[in-house]
């Protein structure tokens, strides 16, 4: 009960079978493993924790510079730096299984094949809930980018995850394709549970002084502010032609920005540069929400999903 | 945020009042600075603890940092009475060795800043050895980007000037008179603590490359969220032979031996 005597609205939403108490969660690569941010957020608290990308063999990343801030967001080219699957499940998954909260694990592969070997030894590690398959990332030649910018192979992983594993997969689309409902349809009919997008937007930039990359990579993934509007878009884009729920990232800095997303149609939303910014950012806006329900007079965070209202045709 | 000053051109000396409990931070460690609701600049600024201390139930922290892009500038411009976000103590400090008799410092532009808490801790130590001696060789571009000297010779036995343009002390860089030294050190007794910008830390690696005396180093990446999970801040490490890993400045470091990074 709250200080007015009403019930508080409720938060939870359900993800591919996944209960969720509340559409809150750190994006992947943002949030390293989880033992990093639990000092200021309890993960506890949070709707899911989602853990760095895994690959089957560990990951040493791209030789820095990897980061560089551009107005109102960052540059990244870490190249899903990671200890691979093995140590993940011993070392890491220890500390998250601890807690009571969904552990959803984003994974990522260069070859067809070894996308499906991680999702099928995750499935049997036991205490993970849902994996988010990267098929997106810009940062490595191989994999990646070729992956989720055609439909045909994007629907080629999700197929081949789906069939090595019974946990929820959830899709990670790229922002950097023509046509994001197509890949977003095409994903869909290949099994995936749920859609979570957008990762970053290959970006640039340069020291003009010196003349040379800011980026030792010379490219990276672009976050922040700077991209919400593009993800808001592409959301409700795909949110409007697609039946599995839709998780929108990008940009989230406060409760504010994540509202932008579940009212153009996303179920749930990931903070991940917001969480440089802030540490508690999830908790703000958990928060956040919660009291926008409140304001509105809206009993569950159901009724605001997807809420829109527009005066011109889509 | 109870003074801003700049005390040489493009350099600020800056003390913050926390209001909320904070543990005892060790030399070497830094904090992430914000300026909270502001989108633009995006990120917190990693700064190198300058000095600490306690007064009547607040604790006070002092930065020295100099301009050096659009969030420095921003923070050099605010005045008095601002609130800022500050995240820290962060990162793995110098590790302090009582029981030595000489301690070395290393520093090269704005790069005293740590080492000055530095030397102010090893002040404060109880007295395990008679006559412990500090001396601290400081190099900059030109006499006008020489900070913090007054405070760290007093807290010094003896402090080394060079400036590259030979406007402050003797004309050169800051290795050449240390390196002059480096034989009379008792590789026993002594260990040398250096911060400052990467072509200084890469000839003071190759100077100590067969040298027996323990060197540890500040060092400075961009950095993102300082608490190692955004894997921004990567330097290279030896792992074994030609063998290269990567280790977070914020969370391993940002202070490493010297012989760990690869400085290639």
């Amino acid at each position: 009960m709250n200080s007015t005597g009403n019930r508080p609205p409720s938060l939870a939403v359900s993800i591919g079978g996944l209960t969720l108490k509340n559409p809150v969660m750190p994006a992947s690569g943002t949030f390293g493993y989880g033992e990093e941010y639990a000092p200021f957020a309890d993960l506890n608290r949070l709707g899911a924790v989602v853990t760095k990308g895994i690959s089957l063999l560990p990951r040493a990343g791209n030789p820095p510079p990897r980061i560089m801030e551009t107005p109102a967001g960052m540059l990244n080219a870490v190249g899903l730096q990671n200890v691979g699957v093995r140590a993940f499940v011993a070392e890491k998954l220890p500390y998250l299984r601890q807690h009571d909260v969904p552990v959803i694990v984003n994974i990522f592969g260069e070859a067809v094949d070894e996308y499906a070997a991680v999702a099928e030894i995750l499935s049997r590690a036991g205490g993970v809930h849902a994996l988010e398959v990267n098929i997106s990332c810009p940062n490595v030649k191989k994999g990646g980018i070729a992956f989720g910018a055609r439909p045909e192979s994007a629907a080629e992983v999700t197929a081949a995850v789906r069939g090595n594993t019974d946990l929820p997969v959830i899709v990670k689309l790229t922002p950097n394709v023509t046509d994001i409902v197509e890949i977003a349809l095409a994903v869909e009919s290949a099994g995936a549970h749920a859609l979570s997008l957008i990762n970053t937007l290959l970006g640039m930039s340069i020291d003009v002084e010196r003349r040379v990359p800011h980026l030792q990579n010379i490219t990276g993934g672009l976050s922040g502010p700077a991209v919400r509007p593009v993800a808001v878009r592409m959301v409700w884009q795909v949110a409007g032609r697609v039946k599995v729920p839709v998780i929108g990232v990008g940009g989230i800095v406060d409760s504010a920005s994540a509202l932008e997303f579940l009212i153009a149609g996303a179920r749930a939303v990931q903070v991940g540069t917001g969480q440089f910014v802030n540490p508690r950012m999830t908790l703000d806006v958990i928060e956040g929400i919660e009291a926008y329900l409140e304001r509105h007079g809206m009993k569950d965070v159901q009724d605001l999903i997807g809420s829109l209202q527009c005066t011109s045709a889509r | 945020m109870l003074s801003n000053r700049e005390t040489a051109p493009g350099h600020f000396h800056m003390v913050l009042g926390l209001p909320v409990p904070i543990a005892d931070p060790v030399p070497g460690q830094f904090v992430m600075v914000r300026m909270p609701d502001r989108l633009d600049p995006l990120l917190a600024r990693p700064l190198g603890i300058y000095g600490f201390s306690r007064q009547a139930g607040e604790a006070r922290l002092e930065l020295l940092y100099r301009v050096a892009g659009k969030g420095t500038a921003l923070l050099s411009g605010l005045s008095t009475g601002r609130v800022l976000q500050v995240l820290g103590p962060l990162g793995r400090g110098f590790r302090i060795v009582p029981e030595l008799r000489t301690v070395i410092l290393v520093a090269g532009g704005i790069g005293i800043a740590p080492l000055t808490f530095l030397a102010e801790h090893y002040r404060g130590l109880p007295a395990v050895v008679e006559g412990r001696e500090i001396v601290c060789y400081v190099g900059a571009r030109c006499s006008e980007a020489l900070v913090g000297l007054e405070r760290m010779e007093a807290l010094c036995s003896r402090v080394v000037v060079t400036t590259d343009d030979g406007t402050c002390g003797a004309c050169g860089i800051v290795t050449e008179p240390l390196g002059l030294d480096l034989p009379s050190f008792r590789p026993g007794a002594t260990v040398i603590y250096a911060c400052g910008p990467g072509a200084m830390l890469r000839c003071l690696a190759d100077m100590l490359r067969e040298s027996p005396v323990p060197c540890q180093v500040s060092v400075e990446e961009r950095m993102a969220c300082g608490l190692g999970a955004c894997l921004g801040c990567a330097v290279a490490i030896r792992s074994g032979e030609n063998a290269l890993s990567y280790v977070r400045v914020c969370k391993e470091g940002p202070v490493f031996d010297i012989h760990e990074l690869d400085w290639k």
